[in-house]
């Protein structure tokens, strides 16, 4: 059990190339952080440098208050999970759980208690005999799994432990993964590029982009109060659309101009925030569930819309109406009752008490 | 899978007999005529005894008996295939240790010069064998070879035997001298072998907590046991096969006093001749028929008793 923590941590390569351009980060003791990172942004560097099997150029890193810049991956009392499980083929399960403690020179019995703890955690207690190779997918990654538990480390790392297994598969361990942390409660780190394993299994979710971070935050806060555009289009599915615009007086308020015929009115309360930025080129962020149907009784910030329907994609608990503003494609995510066919007009409502504006040079969130 | 199946299941009999006829008959064709026929002829000619005359008898398995039990055959035939054994032992203990442990040094992350070493070991190997003789026969060469005065140089002079000529280290030396020539092919295996192992495996070892050592020792040993069995049975068949570089070095009668004397140098002088010995083609073939039972009772050994263990791992 320990806090972890990153200070202006750099990576570079030879060829210059910076993977990781100083990051700070501080981790609690017990909590759950997922670093979310798109595809293919030096995605495990940053963890592999907390785990020591990476050196890092510059900064500094600290687990459960040493400073283990210079001290190799055995004695940081860590543990990880890695991608393609990297179990010991040559050893069964139980040797693979057991395999870190009998190094430490642990007492047999205690190897054997361990181990059926995790494996119980886990319900693995019938494969303990197998090899690696009888185990399916979903089994490895328990084994894996199970190779950390035993250790009791001061801190898990998980590297893309799901990116393997199949859809189904993939939501079914998730499952097993927070359950498991809910009962050893000890401090993790998780990389992973699926924003939805991000926000359902982190107490603070930290968005990396470019080798910087983005934003920190509970996945609540990065759904609600995302603070620059790459966030706010990175978490939700289907993305957050973003609508080119200019603000504009309308009588005591602003609005929101998106075409000649367009015009949204902000909600008053945010007169006084939004106002710095008249009359210049603005980007508004609204996401597809806040583009929806016309209701009764209509909300207090709703400002209606007419659309022409492009692309309508119905999927069963809702229905996803894909249409152009302006020349920008946006899309509207719909009771599946609503009447929309591609080519006619579709009334929606925009849930302007739930709109982002964000600054189109600098990409920030006013 | 299925679809081609199903193109074979729609052929007419004879259609598909040609498709094998085609596929596998070129190769068996060359296999046949190459291995498979010389070696029949060879075992046929060791049944047969050479008369005065020249022509040939049909003698059974007397040859054998001859070369088993008669006294002027009996000794130099336990005493070559003894230098064998010991030979091969030789290989066994010194070039597969020294190729592991190159080729777990190559593989270790951060060697510079990795490419560099990689080359100069393997070099001996593509040399010719005679070269190979040649040049380590001046190496030692008491009266001209640099190894005297190297060891002087180092203040070792008295280290400094003939060891080529002495009966007690002639046979070591030529084994090590192979061992030198051959280290590379073992290391290049073991190294590709070494290569296919993930790296997300060495990762987790060292989570685990092992030094690099150890990792190769529990990790990556059992790993490339196969490989290791394999590099074993090749260098068995090769020192059971081996001649050209005893001969080069030592020549036909494998001196000093036939110490070098193995299978192969004394199939030789049994089928050529050498100095006042005459060759006999027939007594040849049952030496040669010999040498292939003793590899092939390795082989099978191996085959039979190590290799089904022995389980390969895919990752």
């Amino acid at each position: 059990m320990a806090e972890v923590s990153i200070r202006k941590a750099v990576k570079s390569y030879e060829a210059g190339v910076q993977a990781v351009k100083s990051i700070d980060l501080e981790i609690a003791d017990r909590e759950f952080v997922v670093l979310v990172v798109p595809s293919g942004c030096g995605k495990s560097t940053t963890l592999r440098m907390v785990a020591g099997l990476e050196d890092i150029t510059g900064g500094e890193i600290w687990i459960g208050g040493d400073l283990v810049n210079d001290i190799p991956p055995r004695d940081r009392d860590i543990a990880m999970v890695f991608q393609n499980y990297a179990l010991y083929p040559h050893m069964s399960v139980f040797d693979n759980m057991a395999f870190g403690l009998k190094l430490r020179r642990f007492p047999r019995e205690e190897i054997r208690k361990r181990v059926d703890e995790a494996a119980r955690i886990l319900d693995i207690t019938a494969l303990l005999g197998r090899k690696p190779r009888a185990l399916s997918g979903g089994q490895r990654q328990r084994v894996a799994m199970g190779r950390a538990i035993v250790r009791h480390p001061k801190v898990f790392l998980f590297d893309e432990p799901l990116s393997n297994l199949d859809a189904q598969l993939r939501v079914q361990m998730r499952t097993e993964i927070k359950k498991v942390h809910q009962s050893v409660r000890t401090t993790t780190v998780y990389v992973t590029h699926d924003q939805v394993e991000a926000m359902t299994l982190a107490d603070r979710v930290v968005v990396m982009n470019q080798g910087r971070i983005e934003q920190v935050g509970p996945p609540q806060m990065l759904y609600h109060h995302p603070a620059t555009r790459f966030v706010a289009g990175f978490i939700g599915s289907p993305a957050m659309n973003f609508l080119p615009c200019r603000l504009e007086r309308m009588g005591a308020c602003l609005g929101v101009r998106l075409s000649e015929t367009v015009l949204l009115a902000v909600p008053a309360s945010r007169t006084a925030r939004y106002e710095p930025c008249l009359g210049r080129p603005m980007v508004l962020g609204l996401r597809p569930e806040h583009l929806t149907d016309p209701r009764e009784p209509a909300r207090p910030d709703a400002a209606r819309l007419d659309v022409a329907v492009d692309v309508v994609e119905p999927m069963g608990m809702e229905t996803l109406v894909h249409f152009v503003i302006g020349a920008t494609p946006a899309c509207a995510r719909v009771d599946p009752a609503t009447p929309a066919v591609p080519g006619g007009v579709l009334a929606l409502h925009a849930d302007m008490g739930q709109m982002h504006l964000i600054e189109d040079a600098a990409g920030s969130v006013v | 899978m299925a679809e081609e199946q199903s193109v074979i299941a729609t052929m007419k009999r004879g259609q598909a007999a040609g498709l094998l006829v085609l596929f596998l008959g070129p190769a068996i064709a060359v296999y046949t005529l190459f291995s498979i026929w010389p070696l029949i002829a060879t075992i046929r000619l060791s049944s047969y005894a050479s008369q005065q005359d020249g022509t040939l008898l049909f003698a059974g398995l007397s040859n054998f008996v001859t070369v088993l039990t008669d006294p002027g055959w009996r000794g130099p035939f336990l005493n070559a295939l003894g230098n064998n054994v010991v030979f091969f032992l030789i290989h066994m203990a010194v070039q597969n240790p020294i190729g592991i442990a190159l080729a777990a040094l190559l593989s270790l992350p951060q060697p510079a010069l990795r490419a560099t070493y990689r080359t100069l070991i393997f070099l001996p190997t593509m040399l010719s064998v005679v070269i190979v003789g040649f040049a380590w026969n001046l190496i030692l060469s008491p009266l001209w070879g640099v190894a005297s005065g190297l060891l002087k140089a180092v203040g070792l002079g008295m280290l400094f035997h003939p060891w080529l000529g002495l009966e007690s280290t002639a046979l070591p030396t030529l084994a090590l001298i192979s061992v030198w020539q051959f280290v590379g092919i073992t290391m290049m295996l073991i190294y590709a072998a070494l290569l296919n192992i993930p790296e997300e495996l060495v990762d987790a070892a060292r989570v685990d907590g092992l030094s690099h050592f150890r990792i190769f020792l529990h990790v990556k040993l059992p790993l490339i046991l196969p490989t290791i069995g394999l590099v074993s049975i090749l260098t068995f068949v090769a020192n059971f096969n081996a001649f050209d570089l005893i001969y080069s070095v030592k020549g036909a009668l494998a001196g000093p006093n036939f110490a070098t004397d193995i299978l192969g140098t004394l199939f030789y002088r049994t089928f050529f001749g050498n100095q006042l010995q005459l060759g006999s083609p027939t007594m040849g073939a049952t030496v040669a028929t010999l040498m292939f039972l003793v590899i092939l009772v390795g082989v099978m050994a191996y085959l039979f008793l190590i290799q089904r263990r022995m389980q390969r791992y895919s990752f």
